[in-house]
């Protein structure tokens, strides 16, 4: 059926499709590597208590009796629920939902509804719908207004007075959004006969969930309470804000420095430089994005600076102070910077595993505090379960949706399933975007030695005529030896929407043949990904690379 | 390169080993497929002539220039074009989301055509470039052939120059047809519609196919009121039908008035504008009547016949899979032989004949899964077959998947406009083997998806490849239930 469900768009209906999420992997070797199929089975690591024997007779509601055998349920008690989530955000939600489709009886519950995130405020939607990916696109669907008036000039467009920016009807309309959806979230769950109870859970034992003083049985228990903004302690801490608040200020910044150079970082610089705040972004390292591929981290860099962001590389916080009319200085290591309306620390984020009694009942956390887990999600203690951000493996929402449904499959379907993390596509939405799959160069090389870099950094058809000096870059790794593409990168327009296809190829062995072999669809963008002839640089173990320069006009159709 | 890498394959003829030319190649017509094709043979070490019309946006028998259709009258100054357009609807977006922009919005539409004029002679510029880097020899001039092995160039000053060429390759593409009906000459092509001195106000399109959406579309975002005609119930026969209704429903939706199952009798000047009749007897006035009605292949004037060239019934040279004439020496590749009228395809087509006679390496062009894009507002991609393209090919069930989706940016837009994607999956094999898109970004996000098909996707690698969150493309990973199974043999859904 067609989902038709208004964003985010939520999957209604699922099916399984076994074969791929039995593939096995490991460590998460190369992402690109061949599937290697094996009986999931035989992989289990502890196969004697893990997997679950499930008697489950027909898909229909009924509760779940013989569910497990092997994680210290007594097989003869009564539960008051098969599954009891913690946490309804992208990953608690999916796994509750499957679940239930598969005939568990369950329960989730979440924090009161709050924009700010804290120890007592979530709300059902969790970080990617209230305070992450989606208020974040819808700013940057604000901001990127900014540059389109800029580029339309440049197409004959012409206004009276220059477009000004409403701060508040922007936040009004982008909180009136997540109410909408957060509601769409408690219908899904609703439709799906999970039960939801609002208040903040905490694991009592193996078994039983202490929600707000209120006692709830259950077979098995999932942790996925996610993850929230950390702001270091330094002098006048207290001052920052985080990307939270970043996405509900009551006013604009007029002057607002970014600390840190991570995703969340670019994506606000860019939000607030198109919303016309004056932006300055103070890294530790010398550019942004630490792990992407080093080219991008370079053209991304180049580019917001284009656009009127001003970096200070290698300039680390230590000390916020507040002037007398209300205007704050950072200090740093290189010097003092004052002025600012606000400052904001996107330094990260760490697991919400404070206060749930996860200790008491023996579960495991890694030095960060995220939970750790096996391959299916399960902790240290067989009937407890973790998956999202809270276990700090991939931090993404279809990653945790992915994670989500496969606990469900586990648990509730007979089908012990592994999230697969080989080439998970993501994006940056800078602005502008970055879109990758894959391998960075730098990873190519040392897992593979000789590779083929294909590189395009070309100016796209709408930036010639609006006269503003946005570029695009593409970037293909190709193993000199199998022609598989290990990675796929590009910064610019619609890098996420493009890349998602191309995900989807790497899935199914993309080889530099195959991309040779595609016709492009003239005019856009995407098609330079299939027009790519010659290497920019064959890199080979023991070899000095050797390179040649980038062609700088992307000739229509690349003729 | 020296000549000496002229190696030709089984496809040439023998005995004119020893045998003296100019050129080992005279290329006429330097379009996309033109260019390509020379370029590529003299990298092989072929000695290439090419010869090509005078310069000017606006095509005739003796007016063309190098770079051809795509560049000067196609692709790019329509896209630049549908660039312009877009920011309408933009402004409109914007408001939402805190913008406070004028009401009073000011389009320029002199301007945008000197931009787009000036970028076309740039690219006319780089093409030119290509070819004299590649070592090709360049002539303006109408080309003719006057024999099996010769060519006349007549250029502009009249003075006619002949040259011998081992190959001669024609490339001349095609132009846009009016219909016969009376007061024609009121109307214009798609050419003069990419060089109109004035924007209009009123805008009547008689087509069904892309470039009447598209200049619908464009016409439509600068501000004029548009009148759609076409014959069928629904625009772009060929594509699949239920994207048919949903580009018809955005064209609506977006303010252009739709006329199905009409067709325009006559245009009569009056003092008001260009009086438009249809056959259901209506009238309106237009400042501009565009005729979007076909285009046919450029191959008129080229004495063909002298060497008996082969054609078809619409004009199109007739090819085997080479791209070779009837005549051995004698090849033609893009529209002009109306085969997939796309640069990207004339691009292949060049390329295959450039290793086929130049390259020692025989090569068909494959027509199999070429993606395309129609660039109306908001666009519709596709690759692969439509439903109904599937249900005729199928030999088993085939399973659609269908998503219908409110974009996240109209959320807060409020635009009433949703996205739809569509994926044709076979059964039995589990392969995908058609998918469609209308909806922003459609053209951008369908490239990957065409090389996923190439690559032999099946729903099940589509199914466990992570999302792109949050974005309308992975959407098409995340169609978990067909919407509907169509089993062998059935047809359930009509033809429109």
């Amino acid at each position: 059926m067609a989902t038709s469900l208004s964003t985010p768009k939520l999957t209604t209906t699922m099916s399984s499709s076994p074969a791929l999420h039995n593939l096995f992997s490991r460590k998460l070797p190369s992402p690109l590597s061949l599937p290697k199929t094996l009986s999931s089975l035989s992989h289990l690591r502890r196969t004697s208590t893990s997997h679950p024997h499930h008697h489950l007779h027909s898909r229909r509601r009924f509760s779940v009796r013989a569910v497990d055998s092997g994680n210290g349920a007594d097989s003869t008690r009564h539960y008051d629920f098969d599954l009891f989530t913690i946490g309804a955000g992208s990953g608690g939600v999916r796994a509750s939902r499957f679940a239930a489709n598969f005939g568990a009886s369950v329960a989730v519950c979440e924090l009161p509804f709050s924009t700010i995130s804290s120890d007592t405020a979530g709300g059902v939607g969790g970080t990617c719908v209230l305070r992450g990916c989606v208020p974040k696109k819808l700013l940057v669907y604000a901001s990127k207004f900014a540059h389109e008036f800029e580029e339309s000039n440049g197409f004959g467009w012409r206004y009276e007075t220059e477009p000004k920016h409403d701060w508040s009807t922007l936040i009004a309309n982008k909180n009136a959004e997540l109410q909408r959806l957060t509601g769409i979230y408690k219908n899904v769950l609703k439709n799906a006969n999970v039960t939801l109870i609002e208040g903040r859970g905490k694991i009592v034992d193996p078994h039983t969930v202490d929600v707000d003083g209120k006692l709830y049985s259950a077979r098995h228990i999932l942790v996925s309470v996610g993850g929230r903004p950390f702001i270091p302690e330094i002098p006048g801490s207290e001052y920052a804000i985080d990307s939270d608040a970043a996405l509900d200020l009551p006013t604009k910044p007029e002057k607002i420095a970014i600390v840190g150079g991570g995703y969340i970082a670019v994506e606000f610089a860019g939000i607030f430089n198109g919303l016309t705040s004056d932006v300055h972004v103070f890294i530790r390292q010398k550019k942004v994005l630490r792990g992407f591929d080093e080219e991008v981290r370079d053209f991304v860099q180049e580019q917001m600076a284009l656009r009127g962001i001003e970096f200070h590389a290698e300039e680390s916080p230590k000390a916020i102070v507040k002037a007398a009319d209300g205007s704050l200085s950072l200090k740093t290591n290189k010097g003092t910077i004052e002025g600012f309306s606000h400052i904001m620390f996107a330094t990260g984020r760490r697991p919400n595993t404070k206060n749930l009694g996860l200790e008491a009942v023996g579960v495991k956390l890694s030095k960060n505090g995220a939970i750790e887990v096996d391959e299916f999600s399960r902790t240290e203690v067989p009937s407890i379960w973790a998956i999202g951000d809270v276990t700090d493996r991939v931090n993404l929402t279809p990653v945790a949706l992915m994670e989500g449904g496969a606990i469900a499959k586990t648990l509730f379907l007979n089908e012990p399933t592994k999230p697969d993390y080989r080439a998970v596509p993501s994006a940056v939405f800078s602005q502008p975007p970055i879109g990758q799959v894959g391998l960075s160069e730098e990873q190519a090389v040392e897992q593979y030695g000789d590779v083929d870099i294909y590189t395009s950094n070309f100016r796209p058809l709408k930036a010639t005529v609006s006269g503003l000096p946005d570029r695009t870059f593409m970037k293909l790794i190709v193993c000199a030896k199998t022609n598989k593409v290990l990675g796929l990168h590009m910064c610019g327009e619609d890098s996420p929407e493009i890349v998602q296809g191309f995900a989807v190829a790497v899935r199914a062995s993309l080889t530099k043949a195959d991309l040779d072999s595609t016709i492009g669809i003239h005019p856009t963008a995407a098609e330079e990904f299939v027009t790519m002839r010659t290497p920019t640089r064959k890199i080979r173990k023991d070899l000095p690379s050797q390179e040649k320069t980038d062609s700088d006009v992307k000739a229509a159709a690349g003729v | 390169m020296s000549r000496k890498m002229l190696i030709d394959g089984e496809v040439n003829q023998p005995n004119e080993q020893e045998a003296h030319y100019d050129f080992d190649l005279f290329v006429i017509g330097a379009g996309s497929g033109g260019v390509r094709a020379s370029r590529i043979s003299a990298n092989f070490g072929a000695k290439v002539g090419i010869c090509e019309l005078p310069f000017h946006p606006v095509s005739s028998e003796v007016i063309g220039g190098v770079g051809g259709t795509c560049v000067i009258r196609g692709c790019v100054p329509k896209k630049i074009l549908v660039y312009g357009a877009s920011f309408g609807g933009e402004i409109e977006d914007a408001r939402n989301y805190g913008w406070e922009v004028n009401e009073k919005v000011d389009f320029n539409w002199k301007k945008l055509l000197q931009k787009k004029t000036d970028e076309i002679i740039r690219l006319n510029g780089v093409y030119k470039h290509l070819l004299s880097n590649s070592g090709v020899k360049l002539f303006e001039g109408e080309g003719k052939i006057v024999g099996p092995n010769d060519v006349e160039v007549t250029q502009l000053d009249g003075t006619k120059l002949s040259y011998s060429a081992k190959h001669i390759l024609i490339a001349t593409g095609s132009r846009a047809q009016r219909p016969a009906i009376p007061g024609q000459e009121l109307g214009i092509s798609s050419d003069e519609a990419l060089s109109l001195e004035e924007l209009p106000k009123r805008a009547v399109v008689l087509g069904g196919g892309y470039i009447a959406v598209e200049f619908a579309s464009i016409w439509r975002g600068m501000g004029a009121s548009v009148d759609l005609f076409f014959r069928k119930e629904l625009p772009l026969r060929g594509f699949d039908d239920e994207l048919r209704a949903v580009v018809a429903r955005n064209l609506e939706g977006r303010g252009i008035d739709l006329h199905p199952q009409t067709n325009l009798t006559e245009l009569v000047k009056t003092e008001d504008g260009i009086k438009v009749r249809t056959d259901h007897g209506e009238e309106l006035i237009a400042d501009v009547v565009l005729f979007a009605t076909g285009r046919s292949p450029n191959t008129k004037r080229l004495n063909l016949e002298a060497v008996g060239v082969e054609l078809d019934k619409t004009g199109a040279i007739k090819v085997d899979e080479y791209s070779r004439t009837n005549v051995p020496n004698i090849w033609a590749v893009g529209d002009v032989t109306n085969r997939v009228n796309l640069t990207p395809v004339a691009l292949m087509e060049g390329t295959c004949f450039a290793k086929t006679v130049f390259g020692g390496e025989p090569s068909k062009p494959d027509y199999r899964d070429i993606p395309c894009a129609v660039f109306c507002i908001p666009p519709l991609s596709v690759v692969g077959l439509s439903e109904e393209q599937a249900i005729e090919q199928a030999k088993g069930d085939i399973l659609v998947f269908t998503s219908t989706f409110n974009p996240m940016k109209n959320t807060v837009s409020g635009r009433q406009e949703k996205t739809v994607m569509k994926l044709i999956v076979d059964a039995e094999t589990d392969k995908v083997v058609g998918a469609s898109m209308c909806g922003p970004d459609a053209a951008e996000i369908m490239q990957g998806i065409a090389i996923a098909l190439k690559c032999g996707a099946t729903k099940a690698q589509f199914d466990s490849t992570v999302g792109i969150h949050p974005s309308s493309a992975e959407e098409f990973v995340t169609m978990r239930s067909a919407t509907r199974r169509i089993v062998a043999g059935t047809k359930p859904k009509t033809n429109l």
